[in-house]
């Protein structure tokens, strides 16, 4: 009798780590899995591994001395973070950028965007069980890496903006490199599709698996490829246009039933949007000056808040600075969009099975730096 | 349109809060509304309902006073909406965890960073910090700082 004490009831649910250190969480995150079978009941991500105090840092420094930090929150569209950050202190500055800035900035941001959307494809796909994307999706990402390489003399976390324009002009040469990684991208895209999109395996892993729709998102504040894929056309990038984003021509994909099919479509598509506006932006690049002739070495800002919103290759991002008059801002925020899109697991994940718990992970492309701080 | 909606509700529901307009575009909202420590939950109900999301909850650390910032959006161009309130050091905010799902994790965060704790939000562990961490690391009076101010320092 002494077996039956053992009930099928008490001993059916168990716990399971998925991560810290996990092939698939691309980070550091843990995910406390509540497992009936095969089956999540229940899912709790654990975040603040890499937590590092960046808002802390932003109130102790000077505006200038923070402008690293920036590219590192989310050091795969650091560019784009960076971007952010000095268009924030700008505005509240006062500071005019030259026009060439403006464009250059956008180029650089979009190349970003791209290298950010194509380590996430072959990650992705990769999480999926097909190895050879990746290997392609990382030569084409090689190429922007080198291209940003040469006008910022870094990979990853480049801090080539500055406040009034950015640190080194691009020359002819950047200009020709650029060009022939949009041409090469052209046939690409046929490539990947060959490759990925339309491979059977991975359309029966993503295709109605991890639906996040327009109710969820709203609930949680998802935004960027996540909410597109489930038909709102949200873009900060339309709806709020900084630089020169409303004078340049481009499509916001979107998607209809917000399954992990959907969101990876978007991507893709956003991926050769992009190619668009970087073809544009070269079209009309204007000569004249790369960086703002009058910049006070110290900032003297007037009080009050300043708060700007870009996109990032995740979704809506934003710096939400209070100033106080003095060089550095009083209080520092920052908007991550990996904020608002892992927290909707604790309702996506119930009732999945771990396997597309994996693929529902990959396919809302989280970093987890970013969240962390 | 959204927004001429929801300010009417708004108006209605808090007839003495203050509504100011942002003309310069700096703040990046449309107008912000102070209210009262124990209006947001009726002012959150009010964004819910005309299907506004929640883009951010932060706090202000002052000599003399906390003060809790809540950014509201919809999809729209510029429907950002800020929603302002005070709260003293010692007091205790209501939750919109309930109305908002997404604020669970939003206000744990502020409770670590900040020492708030909100009423009626069940899950006020630790969020990025160590689960024994006892400090509350963007509280003025944690580590270096550059300024501690009293509010009308700021905003006058």
């Amino acid at each position: 009798m002494a077996e039956q004490d053992i009930t099928q009831e008490t001993s059916r649910v168990y716990s399971l780590n998925l991560g810290p250190q996990h092939p698939s969480t691309h980070g550091v995150l843990r995910i406390l899995l509540d497992l009936d079978g095969e089956y999540i009941v229940k899912a709790d991500p654990v975040i603040g591994y890499g937590h590092r105090g960046h808002e802390k840092m932003g109130e102790n420094r000077p505006y200038k001395q923070f402008l690293p930090n920036s590219s590192r929150m989310d050091y795969l569209s650091g560019m784009i973070f960076n971007h952010g950050f000095v268009l924030a202190v700008e505005k509240l500055v006062g500071i005019e950028v030259p026009e060439r800035a403006k464009y250059i900035r956008v180029i650089a941001s979009e190349l970003n965007r791209i290298s950010s959307h194509l380590l996430w494809f072959g990650t992705y796909v990769m999480d999926l069980g097909g190895f050879t994307p990746f290997l392609y999706a990382f030569d084409d990402r090689e190429q922007i890496l080198d291209i940003l390489d040469s006008v910022s003399g870094s990979r990853l976390t480049y801090s080539y903006c500055r406040f009034g324009g950015v640190c080194r002009d691009v020359d002819s040469r950047f200009i020709d490199m650029t060009r022939a990684f949009l041409k090469r991208m052209e046939t690409r895209w046929a490539d990947y599709d060959n490759l990925v999109t339309k491979n059977i395996i991975f359309i029966h892993r993503t295709r109605d698996v991890g639906i996040i729709d327009r109710e969820l998102c709203r609930q949680y504040g998802v935004t960027g490829p996540n909410l597109r894929a489930c038909g709102v056309s949200f873009d900060v990038r339309r709806s709020e246009p900084y630089e020169v984003y409303d004078r340049l021509d481009f499509e916001v994909p979107t998607g209809s039933k917000g399954d992990a099919l959907d969101r990876y479509d978007v991507r893709f598509k956003e991926m050769q949007q992009s190619c668009r506006i970087i073809d544009q932006a070269l079209d009309q690049l204007p000569g004249g000056a790369f960086v703002a002739e009058k910049v006070p070495q110290k900032l003297k800002p007037p009080k009050g808040d300043v708060y700007t919103a870009f996109e990032s290759a995740r979704g809506l991002s934003a710096y939400y600075m209070v100033s106080d008059g003095s060089p550095g801002p009083y209080r520092c925020h920052i908007r991550v969009p990996s904020f608002g899109n892992l927290n909707a697991l604790n309702d996506v994940l119930p009732g999945t099975m771990v396997a597309d718990a994996i693929s529902i992970l990959g396919s809302i492309d989280v970093v987890i730096p970013e969240i962390d701080r | 349109m959204k927004l001429k909606e929801i300010e009417k509700v708004l108006v209605e529901k808090f007839p003495d809060a203050p509504l100011s307009r942002d003309e310069t575009g700096m703040s990046g909202a449309q107008w912000s509304i102070a209210v009262a420590l124990s209006g947001i939950r009726e002012a959150a109900k009010a964004f819910d309902k005309a299907g506004f999301f929640l883009e951010s909850i932060t706090a202000l650390d002052f000599e003399d006073t906390f003060e809790l910032v809540y950014h509201f959006n919809y999809y729209e161009p510029k429907s950002r909406v800020v929603v302002r309130m005070l709260c003293g050091h010692d007091e205790v905010p209501q939750s919109i965890c309930d109305i908002y799902r997404g604020a669970v994790w939003l206000e744990r965060e502020v409770h670590e960073f900040f020492g708030i704790k909100f009423s009626g939000n069940a899950d006020m562990r630790m969020l990025l910090l160590p689960e024994d961490a006892d400090y509350h690391p963007l509280r003025k009076n944690f580590g270096k700082v550059s300024a501690y101010h009293k509010r009308e320092v700021i905003y006058g």
